[in-house]
């Protein structure tokens, strides 16, 4: 699970164009919009792409993004139990 | 009119009325090494295409040199920009988000596949409430009598503009002249 959490962070980092930052910036467990990193909505559709691109998750009901984007930690956790790749 | 400031900004070069500021970076790269070293307050620069990069850095450094009072809310000044290719660049790099076999079609490049976000963007940072227009045309001098009829038009309160010209054809191809020029 850390492995993967180093991973993803990696990959938001890139993904949401986070040029001063690095994986260690970035508190698995903090809140991800909002507070914390503070990320809008264009970012939130960035996720759900990463998750499909790299991970072949397709999050069909936009009712779980709420709890499946709350942090870092969750958002590898929910990869863990349903990535296809 | 009455032009105050001037810059002009090449993947290798920077002159801000008429002195060349020396950068150590060039392309793309030099965009964020002027970022950091003049603004540096904004972290969705980061997130900006590269021609509203350059249009932003291009702004920034007019109106550092012109010294004003920043970021209060006005209805007086407008910001009006032009170039040949639109948003060229962007396209392109959205359109291999949606190519053949590699279909993710990227939100955050697509919100920028319309060159009138640099002048949004622009006008958001300046807090500027009046006109912000940018016009797809052939030639730079094209734009001339747009700005006056702008800034002349019956009942406007303009009286100063953020004009120019701001191409970006890729990350080392780019070109940029704005001017900060006044109605009287």
């Amino acid at each position: 699970m850390e492995e993967l959490i180093e991973q993803l962070k990696q990959q938001i980092i890139e993904a949401l164009n986070f040029e001063d930052m690095t994986p260690a910036d970035i508190d698995a467990n903090a809140p991800l919009f909002g507070e914390g990193l503070g990320l809008d909505s264009i970012d939130a559709l960035e996720l759900i792409m990463l998750l499909d691109r790299e991970y072949g998750i397709k999050l069909a009901d936009p009712k779980s993004g709420k709890e499946v984007f709350r942090s870092v930690r969750s958002m590898a956790e929910y990869i863990q139990k349903n990535r296809t790749k | 009119m009455r032009i105050t400031h001037e810059i002009e900004i090449t993947p290798t070069a920077v002159i801000l009325d008429g002195q060349t500021l020396t950068q150590t970076e060039t392309g793309e790269k030099m965009l964020i090494e002027l970022y950091r070293q003049y603004a540096n307050d904004y972290p969705k620069f980061f997130k900006l295409d590269t021609l509203s990069r350059l249009g932003f850095i291009a702004a920034e450094l007019l109106l550092k040199a012109e010294g004003a009072t920043r970021f209060v809310p006005t209805e007086d000044r407008a910001v009006i920009l032009a170039n040949r290719s639109a948003s060229i660049k962007n396209d392109t790099d959205y359109l291999e988000t949606i190519s053949e076999g590699n279909y993710y079609p990227s939100p955050a490049l697509f919100v920028y596949t319309l060159p009138n976000i640099v002048t949004g963007e622009i006008a958001i940072r300046n807090k500027y409430l009046a006109e912000t227009a940018f016009y797809v045309l052939d030639k730079p001098e094209q734009l001339t009598p747009i700005i006056e009829t702008t800034l002349n038009a019956e009942h406007s309160e303009l009286n100063s503009a953020i004009v120019g010209w701001c191409e970006c054809n890729n990350a080392n191809s780019f070109y940029a002249k704005l001017q900060i020029i006044w109605k009287n």
